[in-house]
């Protein structure tokens, strides 16, 4: 278990009730990411909605990897080492909310490639760290796009962002149109 | 010509994304040797929906048309600029030549491309705005509504939404939630008979079916105290949703109409945008129609004063020579390569529909690469900057106009004098439209998407586009699929008439059984209901069509 203080406190939350399932944020992090899929989405009934990496305090994937390519950074950070990655897929196994996929919204990864180094890699959310290292102020790319604010990057100790209440329990059950 | 300095109130100079009237903030980033992608805001702003995503990756698309091209047995080879144009002007000179403008360009652009034309004798200019869009418009502006941005929609008290708003512009999504958030009780009553996204959120939907758009908003305007019956005695057979739905708007003391005229559906939208203005007059709000592009109301309002031809007209048979310029307009129109509409010319920043089927295709910029005016909305202009400068060589739309009617010995023109595109034009109220009839079984309606801008062959070039849906989804209800033995997720074949495309199958309870939902995006879907010429009205209608479905190999 990682001490308290190498865990990151600020998460990509989503309250269901904003999302209209426009894939901005897919869209978002798929051009920004080499054109490897992170945020995938998960189709409850015939709401589409987007999956996004937790950063799980115990984070499954991490003791599951074989090969130490899924590691916990010094920001906290849940990542995946790109070129230490075998594309084995124990990371998407072992993962109990899915949101490993080798196709994220039905989009391969590399994961089938038969390129040598990219033909194996699961592709993994690392926060956008190019942006959100060093800047409080920075969000995620798929925050950023996130049209109707149903993503946010908040502080989980904030109990004053919207969204971190909608994280307690709220599902959107078999039917979305009703679900509001 | 300076439009922005008459604005009332103009915003600060930005690239912008201007695939939609919500105009979001992006810049562009180097994504390797002369390859671009988007780059959002470092902090949590408005959003960029998938299509401005795409927008970094056209600019430097691999596919970019960067030198004209003259097609010979049915190879394209490469032409200089000079001789591209002096071809075009040699088949001119036998009857004329009509230029098709894209609609969305900036104001300047407009202009220019009209003072030319107007000083050329045997040129036309036509605007070619989406046909249901312009009549939209049309209605709208007749109604003397007030236009509302996506920011005054948080104050308002009451949401009226015609057609999948949310797909065809998700930035407008935010005002209505932020609305909703400080009162729950916010009315959201929403006419859609595709039942896309935006329906999911409404507290009230009114049961409409095919083409009854007009019909189910005559009888909610009686339940707000709006006594206009445009439809000539047309109800909706369904009324009492729609009552309800006025019930509940009834009490709205600033009343928000989104609107977006989706294709196909031939939901008399002239009369449709007159009525919700109407209604949004009623109760203190105002109208925000959601178009294809962020510039089509400036394109409507200068092209009633520039005397540019109407699409219909330009696109009916005649001498004239047609030259197309940063439009699609075949793929906006359904229509195809085989199509009796023969393009001479085509200008394009990437291939598509238009580009394939013309003679002589030339270079030009796509939108991220021309800067100017944009009317934000219909009182206010936004300047915006371009992204990234355009390839050296490319043309703007109206340089090409220009340089054309430069050779051709035409000294410019002044079509700028009294052409404000702030300035609402004066229309009357439409006339009653004549009932539509009893809709057909298993008619075909195509949706907008939010990854897919018009008819998706600009934005359809992106990664994004291109990965999520090679196929596209059929929504179908459970009645229908199971008549036709049809399994969720299953591949599936829609054919209407001589044309076909394949589709991916969504069984949708809530979908009524008879229509059946394509994304309009999605390459091939808008070809099934192709647009026809309706001279009468001088305009083009593509009405709901009856499509037959069958499983495709490997439906199990």
């Amino acid at each position: 278990m990682p001490q308290e203080s190498e865990i990151v406190t600020k998460r990509v939350l989503i309250n269901l009730d904003r999302c209209i399932e426009c894939g901005s944020c897919a869209a978002a992090c798929y051009v920004s990411h080499a054109n490897m899929p992170v945020v995938g989405f998960a189709r409850s009934g015939f709401a589409l909605l987007p999956l996004i990496c937790r950063q799980c305090k115990a984070a499954s994937c991490v003791e599951t990897c074989p090969v130490e390519a899924m590691v916990r950074d010094e920001n906290g950070v849940v990542r995946r080492l790109l070129l230490q990655c075998i594309g084995c897929g124990s990371c998407a196994k072992a993962c109990p909310f899915g949101v490993l996929p080798a196709a994220p919204a039905g989009v391969p990864t590399g994961f089938r490639s038969t390129d040598r180094i990219s033909g194996h890699q699961i592709a993994k959310c690392d926060l956008c760290e190019d942006r959100t290292t060093g800047d409080d102020g920075a969000v995620p790319r798929c925050v950023a796009a996130c049209p109707t604010g149903a993503l946010v990057f908040a502080d989980e100790r904030d109990t004053s962002a919207e969204a971190v209440g909608v994280l307690g329990g709220r599902t959107t059950g078999e039917d979305p149109f009703k679900r509001r | 010509m300076m439009i922005a300095s008459q604005a009332q109130k103009t915003e600060g100079v930005l690239p912008r994304c201007t695939l939609c009237p919500a105009c979001c903030e992006l810049s562009v980033a180097p994504n390797g040797p002369d390859i671009w992608r988007t780059e959002y805001p470092l902090g949590e702003g408005d959003g960029l929906c998938p299509r401005g995503s795409v927008l970094g990756e056209l600019l430097g698309h691999r596919r970019r048309i960067l030198a004209p091209g003259k097609r010979v047995d049915g190879q394209v080879r490469q032409l200089q600029m000079d001789q591209a144009y002096r071809e075009i002007l040699d088949a001119a000179g036998r009857g004329g030549i009509t230029f098709i403008l894209d609609p969305n360009l900036p104001c300047e652009q407009l202009s220019e491309a009209a003072s030319w034309v107007q000083a050329w004798p045997e040129a036309k200019l036509c605007f070619a705005v989406e046909p249901a869009e312009r009549e939209l418009l049309l209605g709208t502006e007749a109604s003397g509504a007030e236009y509302l941005s996506g920011r005054e929609l948080g104050d308002c008290d009451g949401f009226l939404m015609i057609g999948d708003v949310f797909a065809a512009n998700p930035i407008c999504a935010r005002g209505v939630f932020d609305r909703r958030k400080a009162g729950s009780r916010t009315p959201i009553v929403v006419i859609d008979p595709a039942l896309g996204t935006t329906a999911k959120f409404a507290t009230h939907l009114v049961i409409t079916d095919v083409g009854g758009e007009l019909g189910a908003l005559t009888a909610l305007a009686g339940a707000v105290g709006v006594d206009i019956d445009l439809t000539g005695g047309q109800t909706s057979k369904d009324s009492s949703s729609a009552q309800a739905a006025g019930a509940a708007l009834g009490g709205c003391r600033k009343l928000a109409v989104l609107i977006v005229a989706e294709y196909g559906r031939s939901a008399a939208w002239r009369e449709v945008g007159y009525l919700a203005g109407a209604i949004a007059k009623k109760l203190g709000g105002g109208v925000a129609p959601q178009t294809n592009g962020a510039n089509p109301l400036a394109a409507v309002r200068l092209s009633q004063r520039m005397g540019t031809v109407s699409l219909a007209s330009a696109m009916s048979p005649s001498e004239h020579v047609r030259v197309v310029l940063a439009v699609d307009v075949l793929g906006m129109l359904g229509w195809s390569s085989a199509d009796e509409a023969k393009m001479l010319a085509a200008a394009a920043g990437l291939p598509n529909v238009t580009t394939d089927a013309a003679q002589i295709i030339l270079p030009t910029t796509i939108p991220g690469e021309i800067g100017g005016t944009y009317l934000l909305t219909g009182q206010r202009s936004i300047l915006v900057s371009p992204a990234l400068a355009a390839p050296a060589g490319v043309p703007t739309p109206a340089e090409i106009i220009a340089a054309l009617a430069g050779m051709a010995g035409i000294a410019k023109g002044d079509a700028s004098a009294g052409a404000d595109p702030l300035k609402r034009l004066k229309l009357k109220a439409p006339k009653p439209h004549p009932a539509l009839g009893e809709p057909k079984p298993l008619a075909l309606l195509l949706g907008r998407q939010a990854a897919q801008a018009g008819c998706g062959t600009l934005t359809g070039h992106g990664s994004w586009e291109a990965a999520i849906q090679p196929v596209p989804p059929l929504r179908i209800s459970p009645q229908d699929a199971r008549g036709m033995k049809l399994k969720h997720l299953g591949a599936a074949n829609v054919a209407c008439g001589a044309r076909c495309v394949q589709a991916r199958v969504y069984i949708t309870p809530e979908l009524a059984p008879g229509a059946v939902v394509l994304p309009e995006g999605a390459s091939g879907t808008r070809a099934l209901i192709p647009s026809k010429i309706d001279s009468e009205n001088d305009t083009l209608v593509a009405a709901p069509a009856t499509v037959a479905i069958s499983p495709a190999n490997g439906n199990d």
